[in-house]
């Protein structure tokens, strides 16, 4: 006899059920990685309460993670420099598989899905050659790496699928780092980040680039609009106490909207978008900023910036059903309103960078 | 790989420590400090009232006063000061666009009718409010002495009477019900141990922007040193500003310390000898950083208050439970 899960699976797997959620799969509806009590870390499922659904060990420290688009299965990305993403059955939290980056290049943290799922890039570091590229790998078959593309500039970290067209983009941060040396960032002066949009053939279709006096301003991280705006958030790398914006909306061919410029609090962020997603209805747009303690809520059609909620460490940011889901370094899982912060959870983890969204 | 103990630190705060320990803090420094921002604001307000010419002697002691009363507190940025942006309106600073003097020349040009009506005036952009909006009326050469000398006169009693207003503001909410929600936790502040937090970030404020601001961004770099970039340079207030932060945080650091007598005494030796490199700097404005043989020794004041930031990081944190940060140091 078929049962509801395995009934539902197939479902998904044919693409036949669009409207049937993956929490039906006794999938969880959020991952993030995290770092436990004693120091090893994993990539947990949550449930929509902020509850524990598995734990998943990971060989060192995850960044982000993504979800295949039919089959209830995840890839949980090495922070960079990654050497690792592993593939996992979000129902049981089991390892299905491991890829490794090819030699010379390791992984940025980030990856995505094609739509029908049978591929996945990934950012990655060709540091030998200081170029940023974009790995293909196949699902259809284990995972098999197939070849890769130019990013179209240095450090490529996050990329996202394309609303308005087919394809990718990729937000290049624009800092230029070698395993050698660690973390360490080699080309402060120079850096130039940008959004560049490309084909799944890796095509630069277009580039955008922010004005010079923000070429220290590192795009790192992205969320899409179901208009195709792409809402991005950046890092600064210049010096403190400069008067920048973290926050900026991009619709491909008008040019790229920066938002509460005017508005002091955006100092709060301390230089440092951490996450950033669109609410539900898409009308506003949230930030974190471990670094500030603290989320920034912005008008989409305005700029102006509406919210801010304190909390330390925060980093971890998705949309929720009533507003966003906020995660911090101390463990906690908390959900944003319009009125304020309203706890969810609070675990022994050290919750990483991202929360994602599952459902 | 390191084995963090955070969950159980957090839980685990202060047994040993002085159950008065908030109401010291907050009736010795906290609540006198608000006291007299808003007392001598009303004494700038008066002063500006009376004689508004830039050189007036009056008018710049009370801008003086009341300036220096707003750096001694101004490490508190939490609650009252961040109600209606009320600490970005009494100090727009670091201004790396130059928004000030933008806005200013503006209003002056189009002499703004609005100037005479407070509630108008605090609508106007924050970069036209506040201690350094009124630095440049007073001693910038260029705005000192734009347009007309009415108009001007109208902007500084405006600007004056607005950072009266702020002042009032905060210090009404602290004396009010502020105080009182970190006297009794339950309600904003869930335990005692979050109030120790609180103030804990607040000292760790203050110590970054001196470090890292006030003297960071005029050092800049070895190659490309930034003296203009000095804190309210213009009426010489750069270095003066670095010994009042450190003199107000040196009481709330040693409070916070506790009855841990190690630790009061390497924050007593360490702000003493902070203290010290300030007295003996004699550059007012930190212009010796363009020049290799003065800028060390506003590098090695720097240094002196970047190991207070290591003493409170290391230490006095731990003590009040203080988690050390996972994604704040993460920078990915």
């Amino acid at each position: 006899m078929t049962s509801r899960r395995g009934f539902l699976a197939g479902l998904l797997a044919s693409g036949l059920a669009p409207q049937a959620s993956w929490a039906d799969l006794g999938c969880p509806a959020y991952l993030s990685a995290a770092m436990q009590t004693d120091g090893t870390h994993i990539l947990a499922g949550l449930s929509a309460e902020g509850d524990l659904h598995f734990r998943c060990p990971l060989p060192d420290r995850g960044h982000a993670a993504s979800a295949h688009p039919s089959r209830p299965e995840v890839v949980a990305f090495a922070r960079r420099p990654g050497l690792f993403a592993d593939v996992i059955d979000c129902r049981t939290g089991n390892r299905i598989s491991r890829l490794e980056p090819s030699d010379g290049h390791h992984f940025y943290g980030h990856g995505c899905f094609a739509p029908d799922g049978s591929r996945l890039y990934t950012t990655e570091n060709d540091y030998e050659n200081t170029r940023g590229v974009v790995g293909v790998w196949d699902t259809t078959n284990g995972y098999q790496r197939i070849g890769s593309f130019a990013s179209g500039g240095i450090g490529p970290h996050e990329l996202l699928l394309r609303r308005a067209a087919s394809g990718l983009v990729v937000a290049n941060g624009g800092i230029q780092t070698h395993p050698n040396s660690g973390r360490k960032k080699l080309n402060l002066d120079t850096m130039r980040p940008n959004l560049s949009y490309l084909s799944f053939d890796g095509a630069v279709e277009a580039q955008e680039q922010l004005p010079n006096d923000l070429h220290q301003n590192s795009i790192r991280h992205m969320a899409m609009h179901q208009n195709g705006t792409v809402g991005f958030a950046m890092q600064w790398q210049g010096e403190p106490g400069a008067d920048v914006p973290i926050v900026g909306l991009h619709r491909l061919g008008a040019a790229p909207r920066l938002l509460a410029e005017d508005d002091p609090r955006v100092r709060n962020l301390n230089g440092y978008g951490g996450s950033i997603c669109f609410s539900a209805d898409g009308t506003s747009i949230a930030v974190t900023s471990p670094r500030g303690g603290v989320v920034q809520v912005m008008d989409v059609l305005t700029g102006a910036l509406q919210h801010e909620h304190r909390l330390d460490d925060v980093c971890g940011l998705a949309t929720s059903a009533s507003g966003f889901i906020a995660s911090s370094g101390s463990g906690r899982i908390v959900s944003l309103h319009q009125s304020g912060i309203e706890p969810l959870s609070q675990l022994d983890l050290r919750w990483d960078n991202h929360l994602i969204r599952l459902t | 790989m390191r084995s963090i103990a955070f969950a159980l630190s957090l839980t685990l705060a202060p047994l040993h420590a002085q159950a008065d320990m908030i109401d010291d803090i907050l009736n010795q420094q906290i609540l006198p400090g608000m006291d007299e921002l808003a007392f001598t604001s009303d004494l700038l307000a008066e002063a500006a009232k009376s004689d508004c010419h830039p050189d007036s002697g009056s008018l710049r002691g009370a801008y003086s006063d009341a300036f220096d009363a707003w750096i001694s507190v101004s490490h508190l940025r939490f609650g009252p000061t961040e109600t209606n942006n009320r600490a970005f309106a009494l100090a727009f600073w670091p201004d790396s666009r130059s928004k000030i003097p933008k806005v200013l020349a503006k209003i002056i040009q189009d002499d703004a009718p609005e100037l005479d009506q407070p509630s108008q005036f605090a609508t106007y952009s924050i970069a036209a409010r506040g201690f350094h909006a009124m630095e440049f009326l007073l001693y910038d050469g260029g705005i000192s002495l734009a347009g007309s000398p009415d108009t001007r006169c109208r902007l500084i009693r405006a600007i004056a009477t607005d950072i009266n207003n702020t002042s009032h503001a905060i210090n009404f909410e602290w004396q009010d019900s502020y105080a009182a929600q970190l006297r009794t936790p339950g309600d904003r502040y869930q335990t005692e141990a979050e109030v120790k937090q609180e103030l804990y970030k607040a000292l760790n404020t203050g110590l970054q922007v001196t470090a890292d601001m006030r003297l960071g961004r005029p050092l800049g770099t070895f190659d490309h040193p930034r003296p203009k970039r000095a804190e309210a340079r213009r009426s010489g207030r750069s270095l003066h500003h670095v010994t009042l932060s450190l003199q107000a945080l040196q009481p709330l650091a040693l409070a916070l310390s506790g009855d841990d007598a190690e630790l009061v005494e390497e924050f007593e030796n360490g702000f003493s000898k902070a203290l010290n490199t300030a007295a003996q700097l004699d550059d007012p404005v930190f212009a010796g950083v363009a020049d290799p043989s003065s800028r060390f020794r506003v590098e090695s004041l720097q240094q002196q208050i970047n190991d207070l930031r290591t003493i409170a990081d290391t230490k006095l944190g731990p003590s009040l439970g203080v988690d050390p940060g996972f994604n704040s140091l993460d920078g990915d």
